[in-house]
């Protein structure tokens, strides 16, 4: 959606039934009204030029807010797409259109079909086609039980028959949701939204007070000096209505006001072009101020499968002969631990994978606990310490006290020991180990700098925990932890006045995430920790949480940088306005026109223009979002400070400098 | 000389800032109560062990104040009837009502020349004791607000009565003995004499007259309250007789003010803080003694220039430094007492006395008006700047949400309303206009500064202005009880709002609020803020008489 | 009494509160110190008369010679009706008398000197009295604001009054910028034009502190500088009055 076709949603939201919610805005809507009026009354090329640019100050306000809400449009559109003439077939063969289904009901949906509500698959399993949500082309598997039985209505079953029941209740569903957020409709004003409106209101009325009163005091001035003629901007009437106007807008925070709500849906839009769906505005604030991170190990900190590291030899054994065995006992383990061994011998001890004849394969068991091969005469075994031992025991061997040192030093470590044996020898242990995805260290050093503490959720051993933390960088870890555990450390840390942020797929994590203050729910997941958190990640990325943390705060600095911005460039309008009005009353007050502006005219001209540009200007930032870069709060404040801060007492200096030429010129 | 004045102040409030901030801090978190404040209580017929919500605290204050008004009222109704009334009539009702509101808002604003109105027990047991207690309501406030910072869960915020009390007897009345003591070594009266007639050297008559000055002097000057025994305040000999009475009343003035910063730093526990808003106070008063005495000095005007020095209106035994260095002090805290006229100022010296008033009166301010008025920029402040760091802005641990910063700007509103509605009511009112003495853009600031001056309960006066007339009375009387309890009531409620909170723990994710960082954002917006919103009033008054 | 409603025990206890308080500050506190400090302080306590400035003139209000001059006094040294002058640092503008004029009252009009008037007349006072100029920037020869109006009030004068100065006085400058510079006329408005005192070119010999009202109306002291100028006026001792 460009500007332009923004432009006639911008005109409609001229409506005062529509502004009333941007009191700053209105106030200037009124202005320009009322400036209408005058120059209709009396009209001069002045008041006339005055009046379009107020008019364009409320219009390019509304075209801020057209242009964010635009690009959530396109989104919806393809969204609606899918709700349209959806049909279901419930179990009992009756076809019903999708919008009369309620919660509990259940249908049927075969390959080709598109789902036609939010629900759990109660029967079967299916391959579906999820991108109509998600964007991501590669089907999925939904089934029956366990944390993958979560369907979206208006995905499409690829393959297979399942039976669904519906859990979400009509006209509420997740594409509903998506849809109603995309377009930014109904969109609730979140708490420093409120707080900052406030704040604006209380600057408005305090410029308004000082406009109003300014007249009476103008009044007696103009007539303390009977020998001053008229000029158009006083009279003995006192401040003319239109430069009384034109200075109340220029001085009442328009460009913060102006922009607010179109900083507040790009943010949400920025979210949603990461593929996460925050239920609630207040969500994505709460993501800038969380101070706890809760991070499952297995595939956030962790690529999630433990793999082969090092080859660990007993006396008597070469390194080689037991990186060739345990290849050879895992050719057939499908396992990713077996696949890392085959890979980890390839590439540390150049293996290559080979192809065995005849060979027998041990499958593991959980009874067994260890899985092998044997071929040409030998028997290999791999598995747990315990259970290979005794299986050397029983074919007459003695391990030595070697083994069970090195088994205790990598479980000290937090890796798992596996033991390789042949027949009565044992030949060494493979040590497996979880895994840090690359960068993470970085990313928690990142945190920290920020100020969030990152804690580890695992199920493993304290040891075992300990160990991944400490190569991850984690500020804390929590063990052996389960639900309820996870719960209490939540409500732990806010009771210490913490917020805590969270990921979760599974029904077990749904209490969690709904304690949590942010609580990222997987697309993969359960429809009950959908329904519990509130942000879905469509990707299933834990990851993003770190993401979002980051678009929350940069919501909430664009908002101060624009408000300390639009407050600094009220010092340049004074010097530009207070002079026009009164250095024909006080011819001293010409000092203060330190801009040297041209005419009265033509500087309040040119800080009305100012004033209306500097929205136009600023749209883009807004949309984008003030760059943030992850440093400590104090760092941060110096740099916006100085960009937003002096750049805003600066910028209107120069610019209503330049117009003021410009106009000059012209005339 | 000048220089060496102010440096020596500041080393001298240097040096009983601990000792002061640090007793403060034990009588306000003190449990125990003294023999004299449990007959105290008893006579109240209060528990001092039971805590108040925002709300009580809130209505015993207001109710105090009320009871006070009547009770300041009637003493002067009834003083011809009473002793010590010196021959004086009844105070005239409309000036009565003025003056029981001026004292109890610890705004001293004088609608009456108090050498020839108020008798000896008018003085000492209607206004002195309003110069006690008065402040030590100012006190109450401040301590409330910051047991909000310091507090967690808590719904309530003290006991207003034991906060009263023990402010007034074991801070006020302590200090002020000791001060009204050295005040009357250095020359001020302390008796109990009436106007008498004296012959004169070269045998003509002139009028003298006594009275409890010095007991009245001390709490004046040390409560930042202002209202003179005699008309010409603290430039009469007999309120301030020397040089060094002047240093010693203008140390009075700024030491409880100065010295809170140190009671909230320990209160709150991270004394830095409290350094922090001393900082930000010490900037701003330092800049505008500095000025103030710059433009005095400098003398740019045409009166001033004809002169010599810009002598009108100061006596000699303070030259034009020091006469500057008081009125920058008397302004910049809630006092209004005056050792020389500002009327006569420069018109820049004359606008830094304004300006500092439309301060908000904040560095350092009246006695626990300042750190409260402080505080509530510094939460305005914290609330952009905390935006700018990308959280939800917080201070102290405390998050600033939208009912923080409804009452903080509901507060910074009250003031900057009532001075530019009623300066703008009297600009276009025949009995507002009719008081100017002088005319052109100096007449305009006389009216302006009575506004300001009565909305942020200063008390001092443009001396020019005609007031004592009923419109004056009412006017100024409207915007001395709004300009005081409005913000009372938001600080209050504030304050409860923030005790009930759970502090957010600290982290690199803060914003830092003790660094020089801050200390110059606060600063930045107090002055920017300021300037904003009086910049036309002023533009019309002192700068265009300046810029002449 | 906890039957009463809340709002009328706060009252009592407000009540309560102000009396016990005036008792112990508004009552004791005042008696305790004058009892100090008239033990201690007896002199200073009870008014040092040293520390109050006085005039010294004669019955018909003019200086005795043999005595230092106190400072202007808007007060006149009454302690029953201190006062400052108030008036602005641009107050220039004087309202001449209209002669034959009489207020409500029946008194003769005097008009309305500004301040600036007053410090030239009392310079020129001075300076006549101690036999010095008592000439002054911004002053007339004859002892009032040098001020012009200028008209019109924006642009290039074509008319210029020296507003001080009443009919037929000469004015201070003959011409201002090519315009015949007139005398005021009582009762004149001026209003209407551009008010531009003029400084000119002497120097004050009588110091500041001699021609500017007090802010007591009981300045006891004056300046080194003063004392000085009156010195030779009064042979025989150095002694300054104020401190006596």
């Amino acid at each position: 959606m460009t500007w332009i076709a923004s432009f006639p949603d911008a005109v409609k939201k001229l409506n005062p039934g529509t502004l009333w919610r941007n009191p700053v805005m209105l106030i200037v809507e009124a202005g320009a009204v009322f400036t209408t009026v005058l120059a209709i009354l009396e009209p001069g090329v002045f008041a006339w030029a005055i009046v379009v640019w107020l008019w364009l100050t409320v219009l390019f306000a509304n075209l801020a807010e057209a242009v964010a809400e635009g690009r959530g449009k396109a989104q919806a559109a393809t969204l609606r797409a899918t709700k349209r003439d959806t049909m279901a077939v419930r179990v009992s063969g009756e076809r019903v259109s999708a919008t009369e289904l309620r919660q509990g009901d259940e249908v049927v949906v075969v390959a080709g079909e598109v789902i036609p509500g939010d629900g759990d698959v109660i029967e079967g399993i299916a391959s579906v086609d999820e991108s109509a949500i998600t964007g991501e082309s590669a089907p999925v598997i939904r089934e029956s039980g366990g944390d993958r039985s979560a369907v979206t209505g208006g995905t499409k079953v690829l393959s297979d028959r399942i039976v669904v029941r519906i859990t979400q209740k009509p006209g509420e569903s997740f594409v509903d949701r998506m849809i109603a957020l995309v377009e930014g409709a109904n969109r609730q004003k979140t708490p420093n939204e409120i707080a900052l409106n406030i704040l604006l209101a209380a600057l408005t009325i305090i410029f308004l007070v000082a406009t109003v009163t300014m007249q009476p005091m103008a009044v007696w001035a103009k007539g303390a000096n009977p020998g001053i003629p008229d000029s158009l901007a006083l009279t003995g009437d006192g401040v003319s209505g239109i430069v009384l106007v034109s200075l109340l807008v220029c001085l009442i925070p328009t460009t913060i006001g102006a922009l607010l709500s179109a900083i507040g849906i790009a943010g949400m839009d920025r979210l949603v072009r990461r593929n996460v769906l925050a239920m609630s505005g207040r969500a994505v604030e709460a993501a800038g101020d969380v101070s706890t991170l809760l991070l499952d190990k297995t595939g956030t900190i962790t690529l999630g499968n433990r793999q082969a590291a090092e080859f660990l030899p007993v006396s008597g054994v070469g390194e080689h002969e037991l990186a060739e065995a345990a290849q050879l006992s895992s050719l057939a383990d499908e396992t990713p631990e077996g696949r890392s061994i085959v890979v980890f011998a390839k590439e540390h001890y150049g293996l290559r994978e080979r192809d065995v004849h005849d060979a027998e394969w041990v499958p593991f068991t959980a009874q067994t606990r260890m899985s092998g091969v044997n071929v040409g005469g030998r028997e290999i075994r791999k598995g747990a310490a315990t259970a290979v031992m005794k299986w050397v025991r029983d074919h007459g061997g003695h391990p030595t006290e070697q083994v069970g040192a090195i088994v205790d030093a990598i479980s000290g470590s937090g890796g798992t020991p596996l033991v390789v044996a042949q027949k009565d020898q044992v030949l060494g242990v493979v040590h497996l180990k979880d895994t840090v995805k690359p960068g993470m260290r970085e990313r928690f050093d990142e945190m920290r700098r920020m100020g969030i503490r990152t804690v580890m959720i695992t199920g493993d051993n304290p040891l075992t925990a300990k160990a991944i933390a400490d190569e991850a960088g984690v500020d804390d870890f929590l063990a052996e932890a389960t639900p309820e555990d996870k719960l209490a450390l939540i409500r732990r840390e806010q009771e210490g006045g913490r917020l805590v942020a969270m990921t979760g797929d599974g029904t077990n994590d749904a209490p969690a995430l709904a304690q949590s203050d942010v609580g990222v729910a997987m697309n993969t997941g359960t429809s009950a920790a959908k329904e519990a958190g509130n942000m879905v990640d469509l990707d299933s990325n834990p990851t993003k949480l770190i993401e979002i943390v980051e678009i929350g705060k940069q919501l909430l600095i664009t908002r101060g940088a624009l408000t300390t911005f639009s407050i600094a460039n009220d010092i340049a309008k004074y010097f530009a306005i207070i002079p026009a009005m009164f250095a024909a009353v006080y011819p001293g007050l010409d000092a203060l026109n330190v801009m040297r502006l041209d005419s009265p005219q033509s500087a309040i001209l040119a800080a009305v223009i100012f004033n209306a540009l500097v929205i136009v200007a600023l749209i883009p930032l807004a949309l984008r979002g003030v760059q943030y870069r992850p440093s400590s709060a104090s760092k941060l404040l110096s740099r916006n400070l100085l960009v937003y801060g002096l750049g805003g007492i600066v910028a209107p200096f120069v610019g209503i400098k330049l117009i003021d030429l410009l106009i000059a010129g012209i005339v | 000389m000048g220089w060496l004045f102010i440096l020596s102040l500041i080393v001298a409030l240097a040096l009983v800032y601990r000792v002061l901030g640090d007793h403060m801090h034990r009588v306000y978190t003190g449990t125990k109560h003294n023999a004299v404040e449990r007959v105290v209580y008893r006579l109240l017929g209060v528990q001092p062990g039971n805590e108040q919500r925002w709300g009580a605290y809130a209505r015993s204050l207001l109710a105090f104040s009320i009871v006070s008004i009547f009770f300041v009222y009637a003493l002067q109704r009834l003083q011809d009837r009473l002793w010590l009334s010196l021959g004086f009539a009844p105070v005239p009702d409309h000036i009565a009502w003025n003056t029981a509101i001026s004292f109890v808002t610890n705004t001293n604003w004088q609608a009456y020349s108090g050498e020839n109105t108020m008798g000896h027990l008018t003085q000492m047991a209607a206004l002195a004791v309003q110069n006690f207690v008065s402040a030590a309501v100012g006190m109450a406030v401040a301590i409330a607000l910051v047991r909000g910072f310091a507090r967690r869960n808590s719904d309530t915020i003290g006991n207003f009565w034991v906060d009263l009390v023990r402010g007034t007897l074991r801070i006020l009345l302590p200090i002020a003995f000791v001060g009204a003591l050295v005040l009357v070594a250095g020359g001020v009266v302390q008796n109990f004499a009436g106007p008498h007639e004296i012959t004169t050297l070269t045998g003509n008559v002139q009028n003298v007259t006594g009275g409890p000055v010095a007991s009245q002097e001390a709490i004046k000057e040390l409560g930042t309250n202002g209202g003179g025994f005699y008309n010409t305040n603290s430039a009469h000999p007999y309120e301030n007789p020397t040089a060094w009475t002047n240093w010693f009343e203008i140390f009075l003035i700024l030491l409880i003010p100065v010295a809170l910063t140190r009671t909230f730093g320990r209160m709150v526990g991270q004394v830095r803080q409290g350094y922090a808003i001393l900082a930000v106070m010490g900037v701003i008063a330092v800049a505008s003694i500095v000025l103030t005495n710059v433009f005095e000095l400098a003398g740019n005007a045409t009166v001033p220039q004809a002169v010599g020095a810009a002598m009108e209106g100061k006596d000699v035994r303070f030259g034009v430094a020091n006469s500057a260095t008081f009125a920058a002090a008397t302004t910049l805290t809630s006092t209004g007492a005056v050792n020389s006229f500002h009327d006569s100022y420069t018109p820049f010296g004359g606008m830094m006395t304004l300006f500092d008033m439309m301060l908000g009166e904040v560095a350092p301010g009246g006695v626990g008006a300042g750190l409260y008025g402080m505080l509530i920029l510094a939460v305005i402040t914290v609330f952009v700047a905390g935006l700018m760091v990308g959280r939800t802005p917080e201070y102290l641990g405390k998050k600033i949400g939208s009912r923080e910063i409804k009452l903080a700007s509901l507060y910074f509103l009250v003031t900057p309303v009532l001075v530019l509605v009623g300066t703008a009511v009297a600009m276009g009112n025949a009995a507002g206009l009719a008081a100017m003495l002088n005319s052109g853009p100096h007449g305009f600031s006389e009216i302006l500064y009575a506004f300001t001056s009565a909305s942020n309960n200063n008390g001092s006066a443009f001396g020019g202005v005609t007031v004592n007339t009923p419109w004056y009375d009412v006017a100024l009387g409207m915007c001395m009880v709004l300009g005081r309890f409005l913000p009372i009531i938001f600080v209050l409620a504030l304050a409860g709002s923030l005790a009930r909170q759970t502090p957010v723990p600290e982290s690199a994710g803060t914003l830092p609020t003790h660094r020089p960082q801050f200390v110059g954002l606060v600063v930045g917006v107090t002055i920017v803020l300021v300037a904003l919103t009086f910049l036309p009033a002023l533009a019309l008054g002192p700068i265009a008489e300046g810029l002449l | 009494m906890n039957r009463l409603p809340s709002w009328i025990r706060q009252h009592l206890a407000a009540l309560r509160a102000v009396a016990v308080l005036t008792v112990i500050l508004g009552v004791a506190y005042p008696l305790v110190t004058t009892g100090v400090a008239q033990a201690v302080f007896n002199g200073n306590a009870n008014g040092n008369p040293a520390l109050i400035g006085q005039s010294f003139t004669d019955a018909d209000g003019d200086p005795v010679a043999k005595y230092f001059q106190s400072r202007p006094s808007a007060g006149g040294y009454d302690m029953l009706a201190t006062a400052a002058g108030n008036l602005g640092p641009e107050d220039v503008l004087d309202t001449l008398p209209v002669p034959g004029a009489v207020d409500d009252e029946g008194h003769p009009d005097t008009g309305k000197q500004s301040l600036l008037t007053q410090v030239c007349a009392r310079s020129a006072a001075i300076g006549h009295l101690e036999g010095v100029s008592g000439a002054r920037p911004y002053c007339t020869p004859d002892g009032v604001g040098a001020v012009l109006k200028l008209f019109p009030a924006l642009g290039t004068p074509t008319r210029a009054v020296s507003v001080n100065q009443a009919c037929p006085a000469q004015p201070f400058v003959a011409t201002y910028q090519g315009v015949t510079v007139e005398c005021g006329k009582p009762g004149e408005d001026y209003s209407a034009g551009r008010t531009v005192p003029i400084r000119g070119d002497v120097t004050a010999v009588v110091p500041p502190d001699a021609v500017t009202a007090s802010a007591s109306s009981l300045d006891p002291h004056i300046s080194v500088a003063y004392a000085e100028l009156q010195a030779p006026a009064w042979p025989g001792s150095a002694a300054c009055p104020s401190t006596g």
